[in-house]
């Protein structure tokens, strides 16, 4: 099992693991945004109910998401090419990471879809009415209205599928993509410290999701400021055993009333 | 001057309006009763499209359309000719109390923002609420809300105010407020239609009363004919089931 454990190589690899940072974060942005765009156009026919688009939409659902990621990336590695040969596209010497950010966006796009839907369909349906009520188009009354509520709602799925696919870019590997989890394999077989190069790349993912999800935290709470503050939810659960009832009582008393 | 003109409409086999028709003056005050399922509401709505009729003509000062052939275009200038007050208040959850009224003069009626600001401040001042102007929905009471949904509609100037059922979902401590802000708008004579389930009220601002079952205009008249004297067996029937206290007075 390689070489013995030696705390020393955890540091000596994470410059060495983050030079190919850019690659992972390459996908990661450009999945992101084929998956936006891909989620907006499949989204679309299943809230505006239009047929035969609509079937199409859910067909593209349920291949990316019931089949495993891994073999959607063959699947257009090596198939892709030979669909669009006859069609006179030669795909042979486009490079990897073309196919990799295309099978990871669109995969990324089948929760998108269903992110935006659930999310524009759980704004109440009086607030279009009243925008319609007061004389403006749909365009005006989605954008004006409606979009900014939903993306409210959206955030944290929207975390959620973030870190989701940065976590499933380290299968890039798999079709030799030089990303992080790559280049981890590869030093960790020159070095033979698997190990320590794998402490140093799970340290790095954590450091990215962890940062990934408190930024979007923020944007989340910022876009929802419209919505009442809740009580400071600060009042701790634990049996208290110190004092008497009488004494938590009176401090409920003192910590109630006014408003929300 | 409003004129709805044989509008019906079905919800599924169910006939909801049957060829209904009602003229509202400039100025007037037009309450309409009756027990729900009635389609007093769904009338209403007619009105400003939000329910689409599946036929009849609807006319609002010199605007004309046919509900059989609407276009976007005569839908959108039909709801700009009028204003809608909701049960739920439906005020917009993402913007405050003033963006709320001013959001309607920037987006439709292009008025610049300093002349839409100072009007809509005027107004929240005007129903109670010039101190509540930067809160947002979510902290105001329902009676504040409502306040500022009338103060939405207002600000449009439009032809004529629908108000659907605009006290229902609020508490009963917070009714008064509500209906005092409805009562003095009736006063200045701005023209609306009201659906509502608070007989005292409507018997004080109506000019006339209209009341309905079944998809139809059973009986209308001014609010002393149709409470004092009801003509048909269902007006009576609907009045002694809403006003047990008559009863014990005879």
């Amino acid at each position: 099992m390689g070489a013995p454990f030696e705390i020393g190589y955890v540091f000596s690899f994470l410059p060495k693991l983050l030079e190919t940072l850019g690659v992972t974060l390459l996908i990661v942005a450009g999945s992101l945004l084929t998956g936006i765009v891909a989620g907006f156009l499949v989204a679309l026919p299943r809230m505006y109910k239009i047929p035969v688009l609509r079937t199409l939409s859910g067909l593209y659902l349920s291949f990316f998401r019931g089949t495993p990621i891994l073999i959607q990336l063959f699947l257009f590695y090596y198939g892709l090419p030979e669909l669009l040969k006859p069609l006179g596209f030669d795909l042979s010497r486009a490079p990897v990471l073309f196919f990799v950010i295309l099978a990871y966006g669109l995969h990324t796009g089948a929760y998108a879809a269903e992110m935006i839907r659930a999310s524009v369909e759980a704004v109440d349906r009086g607030q279009v009415e009243a925008a319609y009520a007061s004389g403006m188009t749909s365009y005006r009354a989605f954008s004006r209205i409606v979009l900014p509520q939903a993306l409210a709602i959206a955030v944290p799925v929207f975390s959620n599928l973030v870190i989701a696919l940065l976590k499933d870019t380290s299968l890039a590997f798999t079709l030799g993509v030089m990303e992080m989890t790559g280049k981890a394999q590869t030093l960790g077989t020159l070095t033979q410290h698997f190990f320590e190069t794998y402490i140093a790349l799970a340290l790095i993912y954590l450091v990215i999701s962890f940062t990934l999800e408190k930024v979007l935290l923020a944007a989340e709470q910022r876009l929802k400021r419209h919505e009442a503050r809740e009580e400071k939810a600060g009042r701790s659960f634990k049996l208290r055993r110190k004092g008497s009832y009488r004494a938590v009582l009176a401090d409920i008393d003192a910590g109630k009333g006014g408003r929300l | 001057m409003i004129e709805l003109k044989r509008i019906s409409k079905s919800f599924g086999r169910h006939r909801v309006l049957q060829d209904i028709s009602l003229s509202v003056k400039t100025g007037e005050v037009v309450v309409i009763l009756g027990p729900s399922g009635s389609g007093k509401t769904t009338l209403l709505r007619c009105v400003n499209y939000l329910e689409k009729p599946a036929s009849g003509e609807i006319a609002i000062g010199d605007f004309k359309m046919d509900c059989s052939q609407a276009k976007r275009g005569d839908i959108l200038r039909l709801r700009r000719k009028t204003a809608m007050v909701f049960q739920q208040y439906n005020l917009f959850r993402h913007k405050t109390a003033l963006e709320n009224v001013m959001e309607a003069l920037l987006v439709v009626k292009k008025m610049p923002a300093a002349e839409a600001r100072s009007r809509s401040v005027a107004l929240l001042e005007k129903v109670g609420l010039g101190g509540k102007l930067d809160e947002y929905p979510s902290r105001l009471s329902g009676g504040q809300q409502q306040r500022v949904g009338i103060a939405r509609a207002l600000a449009l100037e439009p032809e004529v105010i629908l108000f659907d059922e605009p006290t229902s979902a609020l508490d009963p401590e917070l009714v008064g407020e509500v209906l005092e802000v409805i009562r003095d708008i009736a006063r200045e004579g701005i023209t609306m239609i009201v659906v509502t389930h608070e007989m005292g009220f409507a018997r004080d601002v109506a000019n006339r009363v209209v009341f309905m079952d079944g998809g139809v205009v059973v009986e209308e008249g001014t609010p002393d004919d149709v409470f004092q004297h009801p003509q048909e067996e269902r007006t009576k029937q609907f009045l002694r089931r809403i006003t047990p206290e008559a009863n014990w007075v005879i």
